[in-house]
C-alpha cells in the first residue's frame, strides 16, 4: 500500500511536471458506512496509486477520476457504497447511504504561449497571468519583446519566430495564441505548431485572411485534421473591440475549451423575474 | 489553479520528518471566496501556506488543523459566511465545507 508520503510526493510531481492525476479522497460518509476517512487514491491515465477500500466503490471512483482528467475537474462527488454515482442535491438527500469523494485533477499550470508582443499579445498575456497560467511571449522585435513591456510575470522571448517556436516545448497543456503583426508570421507560426498536439491553437484575423493561411498550409501537406482544430477567427463572439476586450474573448474561448461550458449567458436573457412574478 | 506551493511545503515538511495538516475546500454553496479544491497547509508551529479564503473562516479552519495535528483525526469543518458579524454583512454570504486531514511521511 502507498504511504501518505509516497502519495504526497506523487502529487508534487504531478503539480510540477505532470502527467496530470486525479486525486480522489474519501471526505465523508453517512453514519454507519464504514470508510477510511482521508484515504486517497491517485488515478493516472494508465494506473492507480493507493486505495480507498477496494470493491465496486473504488472501481467506480477510479473510472470517474480517469474521465475527470481531460476536464481538469475539481469536484466533490457522492457515490453509494456499492459504487453508483449519485447526482443532484435531492438525489443525494434521498439516498440511504452516501460516500463523499473529492476528485481533483492535479497538474502543472497551463502554459499560455502568445505569438506576437503587440497590443493584443500584451493584453492576452496579462489576462492569462491573472488566470494563473504560465505565460510565454514571443516576438522578433526587441521593442515588443522585452521584459519592461510586460507588467506581469512572463517568459519573454526575443528571437526568430520559427526557431523559437521549434524549440518551445508544447504539450496538451499548452494553449497557443497567434496574434502577430501579420499573416506571414501567423502562417509561419502555425506551420511550426499546428501538428504538435497543443491543447488549443487560436489565430487572429478576418475570415478571409485566416482561410488563406489554412489553405496554404493544407496545400503544403499539413495534417488537415490538425488544421481543422485551429480556432480561427479567434475568440468568443462578444463584440470585443479593444485589445483588452479581445483578450477577454480569447481567454473566454480557452476556458471554454478547458472546462467545456456552454458559452451562453447564464441568465435566460432577463426572463427570470417574469417567471417569479407569475 | 496551481497548488504548487502547498505541495512544495508538504514535501519539504516530509523531508524533515514533520507532519502537516491539509485543509481542502470540499464543497461550496452560494458565494464563497475560494472554490472547491482550494488548499491551506498548516505546519506544527502554526505557520501556514496557501489560503482557503482568509477572514474568520480561515482562523476557524486553522484551529481545526492544529487540533488535527494533535489528535490525528480527519474532520469536516463547515464555515458559514452567511451570518453577519458585528452588525456588518459579510461580503461573501456562502457556506464552505472544508476537509481537514493530518498527513505525515
Amino acid at each position: 500500500m502507498a504511504s501518505s508520503a509516497e502519495i504526497a510526493r506523487a502529487l508534487l510531481i504531478a503539480a510540477r511536471e505532470g502527467p496530470a492525476v486525479a486525486s480522489c479522497t474519501v471526505m465523508g460518509a453517512t453514519d454507519g458506512v464504514e470508510v477510511a476517512l482521508g484515504a486517497k487514491m491517485l488515478v493516472y491515465e494508465d494506473r492507480n496509486l493507493g486505495e480507498i477500500g477496494g470493491g465496486p466503490l473504488e472501481a467506480a471512483v477510479a473510472d470517474f477520476g480517469r474521465r475527470a482528467i481531460p476536464k481538469h475537474l475539481v469536484q466533490t462527488c457522492a457515490f453509494t457504497p456499492d459504487g453508483e454515482l449519485v447526482e443532484g442535491r435531492r438525489a443525494i438527500e434521498a439516498a440511504d447511504a452516501i460516500v463523499e469523494i473529492l476528485v481533483e485533477v492535479v497538474e502543472p499550470a497551463a502554459t499560455l504561449l502568445v505569438v506576437g508582443g503587440g497590443h493584443v499579445g500584451l493584453a492576452v498575456g496579462q489576462l492569462g497571468a491573472m488566470l494563473g497560467m504560465e505565460v510565454a511571449i514571443i516576438d522578433d522585435r526587441e521593442d515588443y519583446a522585452n521584459e519592461d513591456r510586460f507588467p506581469y510575470e512572463a517568459n519573454v522571448i526575443c528571437g526568430d519566430f520559427g526557431d523559437e517556436l521549434e524549440r518551445f516545448p508544447i504539450t496538451a497543456n499548452t494553449y497557443i495564441v497567434l496574434v502577430s503583426r501579420g499573416h506571414k508570421v501567423d502562417e509561419l507560426a502555425l506551420r511550426t505548431v499546428a501538428e504538435r498536439g497543443a491543447g488549443y491553437v487560436g489565430m487572429i484575423g478576418s475570415k478571409r485572411r485566416t482561410r488563406t493561411v489554412l489553405q496554404h498550409l493544407a496545400e503544403e501537406g499539413l495534417d488537415p485534421q490538425a488544421l481543422d482544430k485551429v480556432f480561427t477567427p479567434i475568440g468568443l463572439d462578444i463584440g470585443a473591440e479593444t485589445p483588452e476586450e479581445i483578450a477577454v474573448s480569447v481567454l473566454g474561448e480557452i476556458i471554454l475549451v478547458r472546462r467545456g461550458g456552454g458559452a451562453q449567458p447564464m441568465s435566460e436573457h432577463g426572463r427570470m423575474l417574469a417567471s417569479i412574478r407569475r | 489553479m496551481p497548488q504548487d506551493e502547498v505541495y512544495e511545503a508538504m514535501s519539504s515538511a516530509f523531508d524533515q520528518g514533520a507532519p502537516v495538516a491539509l485543509a481542502t475546500v470540499a464543497q461550496t454553496l452560494g458565494s464563497t471566496p475560494r472554490k472547491t479544491g482550494a488548499k491551506m497547509l498548516v505546519r506544527e508551529d502554526g505557520s501556514f501556506v496557501g489560503t482557503i479564503g482568509g477572514g474568520c473562516g480561515e482562523a476557524e479552519v486553522w484551529q481545526e488543523a492544529m487540533d488535527a495535528l494533535d489528535d490525528g483525526d480527519a474532520r469536516m469543518v463547515t464555515v458559514d459566511l452567511t451570518e453577519p458579524v458585528d452588525g456588518e454583512d459579510k461580503i461573501c454570504g456562502g457556506i464552505m465545507r472544508i476537509f481537514v486531514e493530518k498527513l505525515e511521511a
